[in-house]
């Protein structure tokens, strides 16, 4: 009995996880670029929308999950316009799209798929991997994830090995660090802002897509219930490193996965506490109570050449 | 043919004019220097070749063919590298990481820096660790890995934007032999600076700038140095001595003008007006350690009487700076004692240490002394605005009054109370600095760091005056700097000051920059 | 006087578009309410219909204004919150969770004894009581700040996450404020207050539910404008903000400002949360709080620092969301719409700050 909870807990705390994770990755990477997007949960929830509303469409949730990274990348893209081109305030923009997405979903949802439609969305079938799920305690927990899980795993690979080993990486981080520095060093400034917004926007996009097509096989209204913010949280916890942000995300998306585990094992404990528990060591981790994380210098900071 | 061929270059930011209708020709194989004091264009100049800026008219060649850099991306392209006199580099970063930043291919191979970064140290002697965070590099090391990074895409225009205001002699000397070197090679050079040794040494031709235009480019073999600084500043430097020496190295001129005559005895020391007996300035065994542990003041050791300038000379980064803070209670020294006036300043706030008359024009204008963004005003009062408070509403009225009469005394000038202390020159906003700082009352010790630097002749001069006449009616003044002529033209009494220690004392008329220099670099003096 | 004639003639040329301040936040808002009509046509829905109900919604009768301006403080206190801790260059984005701790806060004090207090105390205290609690959540993030250098965007963020659960908690639980379950209701919320705690209604006759929380905004809008434009504490504040090193050897004590601006900051958020359950809801619930926070930011970030730009920014969201709601319960048109619009209104004027902030650039 015990066993078999364990094994739902660690199976749901990884699947609440995906999606944090391809956020967060992304997200990182356009934050050591120099660029906040707060507009992160907007990006996933306008993803989790359009992938459902094409896999509905087409019957094939790969393509719902291409429409969707094409409409979060979409996103990004006037994200990246607005704070990098215009350098308007990236808090401000971030909030303006979280809005904007809520109420877009929210009303074509109910103009397409109408007010209580709860029509199951073709989605993808779980691999079922036998050589992992041979894997004692967690094995059948690792098992029973659908592809696109795993793919979330490799972008962390590949966020890490373009962050340490290109030179596209390297230039993320110096103008993440030092714009002008490395303006003078002769990197286009913007162009590597855009690129690292899109990488987000995309990842994102997964991570919405993840959500809706091959986690729950349906939307609903606010789907994302904040996890954009979260994701933002485990960057912040992993202290910009790709690794320790993924260590992040499979935290929180664990802590979250207690909440059932919780009242199934009757342990008296608030929910609220696990609510607030990754948002607490986030805190705790960002005022260096912890081991010591430091932003990256210029997050925020739109750059104009000249002085 | 010349290399680099700029004809009518004219640059405008807003109404300002920068540059009026520049026309130059840098040839191949030479080190041509440009000259002039602060503002005069130099530096946009530059920034033109660069890329930085776009000019507003004329046009620019390089090798025959037309060059408009979009941007120092284009510049580089083109074979045009530039030394910055703030550096670019991510301090973050490794050397090696900073040295491929816009140059590698997709994939890094740190392994071929490496391997290039070796024949450079072998060509030019500039050794580097490629492993080592460029934060962690002194100053000088970190000029090196920006010449580095220039040489590393074999160009054909090297452009050095006031390279050796931060490097110690022997620094200085070895950079002047790369300039050489590069030319020998067929490498041009454009040199920006306003010390006219370096230019001596170095230059075959020199184009002096002044107030954006173009006042005469002359070639340096046979060249009068005197006509060049007449050039220049735009008139005969009258009062001589301290100015001159300056900018103009030329020891003679500052020997033979020791501190003007002010009262004091025979043996030396000064007369004090209020004979209290206690020092100005008394430090006692003072050690400051950095947020690393590392030492960086080791045991300081000196007083300053009243009515007496007392100089401190070394390179920087040896404790000046660090000094400056523990007097302006900044930083809190490890152990050691400050005295003012007698009283006892250990552990005291900057508001306690300004009430104990203590007053301090910073290193650092722009970060420590004013407020750029707020105005002039603001500036003035910005430690006493209780003066013009009403039920914590601001009288602003009596404090554009009171901020009129200081302009007045000091000399100030700005068409209003109200403008930004950005939108003064640094000249005004340096006595607008000591303006306030010497209106302090009670007033017993002044720290002066690097009080003149990026000043223009008749600031420095108007800067000492001030000075003098302050020390000439009993206060004590601490005056760091790194220019040498100064404090040789000004001190009473030069201590030197090498990796934390004060290694030696000279009085006035024995000032020597043979002595100060050798003291400077770390032996001891004989 | 060579440098004072550089420095006076440039920035007469921008003074030319000082206009484009007033005329872009206008124009944003048409188009994007425009945006909106063509949305609503485009699905088949009347648009003559949804501005009907969404103008009756807004000021279609005293008791529609009333609760728009009551809307409105709450925002206008979160805004004025904002521009009073970015006066010290403090970006405090955590309005919604000082918001909520301020209503939690004095929900918990107007249930437990302040009903009985006299002359007006009784819901003077919960309002001090929630305004100090704000203060305290918003202080937090200050002393991070002041002490450890945290990024107060991020921490002010993390600490509005950390609170709305702690609301959840605070509603869910019968040992704090959940009421008894009744045959009635078992939803996840607190008792009603106390008569005496609820705010006095400012025209008791024509049905408005209007209350005194609109004098004590009005009040805090003046006080606001005055610390910031006129005072020495506005002064020290902005120097501090502009350059703490410099401030530091002034005399100031920059910690100090830098708590107590976040602290104010938060306690007008606090205060905000306060109103909204003393003034119009009277009882506490996980998510009365909802967007609050974040429309009171937008409002304090598109205000430019301004205290009559708060003033007009939270009307107007005020008012829109008033609008809104009448508009999808009479006219069957999704709220979601006024989402749209707002979300664009927040996406124009942001991007727009580059061509009216010019001079401010240089």
């Amino acid at each position: 009995m015990i066993d078999e909870q364990m094994a739902v807990f660690i199976g749901s705390g990884l699947r609440l996880a995906v999606p944090i994770i391809f956020a967060a990755t992304g997200e990182m990477l356009s934050e050591r670029a120099g660029v906040l997007n707060l507009s992160l949960d907007g990006m996933m929830l306008m993803s989790a929308f359009a992938a459902a509303l094409a896999s509905w469409v087409t019957g094939s949730p790969l393509i719902g999950v291409l429409v969707g990274v094409l409409v979060a990348t979409s996103v990004a893209a006037v994200q990246a316009f607005l704070s990098v081109t215009l350098r308007a305030n990236q808090l401000v923009v971030g909030i303006g799209f979280n809005i904007l997405a809520l109420g877009a979903t929210t009303f074509l949802y109910r103009e397409i798929f109408g007010p209580l439609s709860r029509d199951p969305i073709p989605g993808f079938a779980q691999l079922n991997l036998p050589w992992l799920a041979s894997i004692p305690v967690i094995g059948p927990a690792l098992s029973n994830q659908t592809g696109l899980a795993y793919v979330s795993i490799i972008m962390v690979v590949v966020t890490w090995l373009l962050l340490k080993y290109t030179s596209f990486g390297l230039a993320v981080r110096a103008v993440g660090e030092d714009p002008r520095a490395a303006d003078k060093a002769g990197i286009n400034v913007a162009r590597t802002r855009y690129l690292g917004v899109l990488y987000a926007g995309a990842l994102a996009g997964l991570g919405g897509a993840f959500m809706s097509v091959a986690d729950s096989n349906t939307f609903t209204e606010n789907m994302t219930k904040g996890a954009g913010y979260l994701a933002i949280t485990a960057v912040i916890f992993g202290g910009w490193n790709p690794w320790y942000t993924l260590g992040a995300c499979l935290l929180f998306g664990f802590a979250t996965a207690l909440q059932f585990l919780v009242p199934a094992l009757q342990l008296d404990v608030p929910v609220a506490l696990l609510l607030l528990l990754p948002y607490l060591l986030a805190l705790i981790a960002i005022a260096g109570l912890v081991g010591k994380s430091r932003q990256p210098a210029a997050l925020t900071l739109p750059f104009e050449r000249g002085g | 043919m010349a290399l680099l061929e700029l004809s009518g270059l004219t640059k405008r930011f807003g109404s300002f004019t920068a540059l009026d209708n520049i026309s130059l020709g840098i040839e191949r194989g030479e080190v041509h220097c440009l000259l002039g004091e602060n503002g005069a264009g130099k530096s946009t100049l530059c920034n033109l070749i660069f890329g930085v800026h776009k000019p507003d008219a004329g046009t620019m060649q390089l090798g025959g063919t037309p060059l408009h850099p979009r941007g120092p991306a284009e510049a580089i392209e083109r074979g045009i590298v530039m030394v910055h006199q703030h550096f670019s580099l991510v301090p973050n970063m490794s050397v090696a990481e900073n040295l491929m930043l816009g140059r590698a291919k997709a994939v890094l191979k740190p392994q071929d820096i490496i391997v290039r970064m070796g024949q450079l140290a072998a060509e030019y002697g500039l050794q580097v660790d490629p492993n080592v965070l460029i934060e962690d590099l002194s100053v000088g090391e970190r000029q090196r890995v920006e010449i580095i990074k220039c040489l590393l895409g074999d160009p054909q225009l090297l452009v050095l934007d006031e390279p050796t205001a931060v490097l110690q002699p022997d620094e200085i000397d070895a950079l002047l032999d790369i300039c050489r070197q590069l030319t020998v090679r067929g490498k041009s050079v454009i040199l920006v600076t306003h010390k006219l040794g370096e230019i001596g040494r170095v230059a075959d031709r020199t184009t002096v700038l002044r107030q954006g235009k173009i006042i005469e480019t002359v070639a340096m073999e046979g060249a009068d140095i005197r006509s060049l600084v007449r050039s220049m500043v735009g008139r005969d430097v009258q009062s001589a001595g301290s100015v001159l020496a300056a900018t103009v190295d030329m020891e003679e001129e500052a020997a033979a003008h020791p501190a003007a005559g002010h009262a004091s005895d025979a043996n030396g020391a000064p007369l004090v007006p209020e004979a209290t007996g206690q020092a100005a300035l008394r430090l006692s065994d003072l050690v400051y350690r950095d947020a690393d542990g590392v030492i960086k003041l080791d045991g300081v050791n000196l007083s300053v009487n009243p009515g007496e300038i007392v100089g401190v000379a070394g390179v920087e980064g040896n404790g000046q700076t660090e000094l400056g803070w523990i007097l302006a209670g900044l930083a809190s020294p490890a152990s050691g004692s400050i005295f003012v006036g007698g009283r006892n300043l250990d552990g005291c706030t900057p508001q306690q240490i300004t009430e104990a008359g203590v007053g301090i024009v910073p290193e650092d204008r722009h970060a420590v002394a004013c407020i750029k963004e707020l105005s002039l005003a603001e500036n003035l009062f910005l430690g006493s605005i209780n003066k013009f408070s009403r039920f914590g509403l601001l009288d602003k009225s009596a404090r554009r009054k009171a901020a009129e009469t200081m302009m007045r005394e000091f000399d100030v000038r700005a068409s209003s109370s109200d403008v930004p202390m950005s939108g003064l020159s640094g000249g005004n906003q340096q006595k607008a600095v000591l303006a306030r700082e010497l209106s302090l009352d009670p007033l017993l010790f002044l720290l002066a760091a690097q009080p003149t630097r990026g000043l223009d002749v008749g600031a420095i001069e108007a800067v000492y005056g001030r000075i003098r006449a302050a020390r000439d009616t009993g206060l004590g003044v601490l005056l760091i700097s790194s220019e040498l002529e100064e404090l040789m033209a000004v001190s009473d009494r030069i201590v030197v000051i090498y990796r934390g220690k004060l290694v030696g004392e000279l009085k006035a008329g024995s000032f020597s920059r043979e002595a100060i220099g050798s003291m400077m670099s770390g032996h001891e003096h004989v | 006087m060579k440098t004072s004639k550089l420095t006076s003639s440039g920035p007469r040329s921008w003074s030319d578009l000082v206009p484009l301040q007033v005329l872009v936040p206008i124009l944003s808002t048409v188009v994007a309410l425009g945006i909106g009509l063509l949305i609503i046509a485009a699905t088949g829905g009347s648009v003559t219909e949804a501005i009907e109900a969404f103008w009756d919604g807004m000021a279609g009768s005293d008791y529609n204004i009333g609760a728009s301006l009551n809307r409105a403080i709450s925002l206008g206190l979160v805004g004025l919150g904002f521009i009073f801790a970015n006066r010290a260059n403090l970006t405090n984005v955590g309005g919604e969770g000082q918001l909520a701790i301020g209503g939690m806060i004095a929900t918990a004090v107007a249930l437990h004894g302040a009903g009985s207090l006299p002359f007006g105390l009784a819901f003077l205290v919960p309002l001090a009581a929630g305004a100090i609690a704000g203060g305290v959540w918003g202080g937090l993030a200050g002393f991070l700040k002041a002490k450890r250098g945290t990024n107060e965007v991020i921490s002010t963020l993390l600490l509005s996450f950390i609170a709305l659960p702690i609301v959840y908690w605070s509603v869910e639980s019968f040992h704090l404020l959940r009421k008894p379950i009744t045959d009635l209701s078992s939803l996840p919320e607190s008792p009603e207050i106390p008569d005496p705690t609820k705010l006095p209604l400012l025209f008791p006759d024509n049905g408005s539910p209007l209350h005194i929380g609109l004098l004590l905004a009005v009040l805090a809008v003046v006080v606001v404008w005055l610390v910031l434009k006129h005072s020495t504490l506005g002064l020290r504040l902005k120097a501090v903000g502009l350059n703490e090193t410099a401030s530091r050897r002034a005399g100031l004590r920059t910690s100090f400002y830098i708590i107590l601006a976040m602290v104010v900051s938060g306690g007008l958020g606090g205060l905000g949360g306060a109103i909204m359950i003393l003034g119009q809801q009277f009882y506490l619930t996980s998510d009365f709080s909802s967007g609050y926070g974040f429309d009171g930011l937008v409002v304090g970030l598109l205000s430019r620092g301004s205290a009559v730009g708060v003033v007009i920014g939270a009307l107007l969201f005020g008012f829109l969301r008033s609008g809104s709601i009448n508009m999808e319960i009479t006219a069957h048109v999704p709220s979601a719409v006024v989402l749209i619009c707002q979300g664009l209104i927040v996406i124009f004027i942001a991007g727009s700050a580059i061509f009216t902030n010019r001079k401010a650039n240089r």
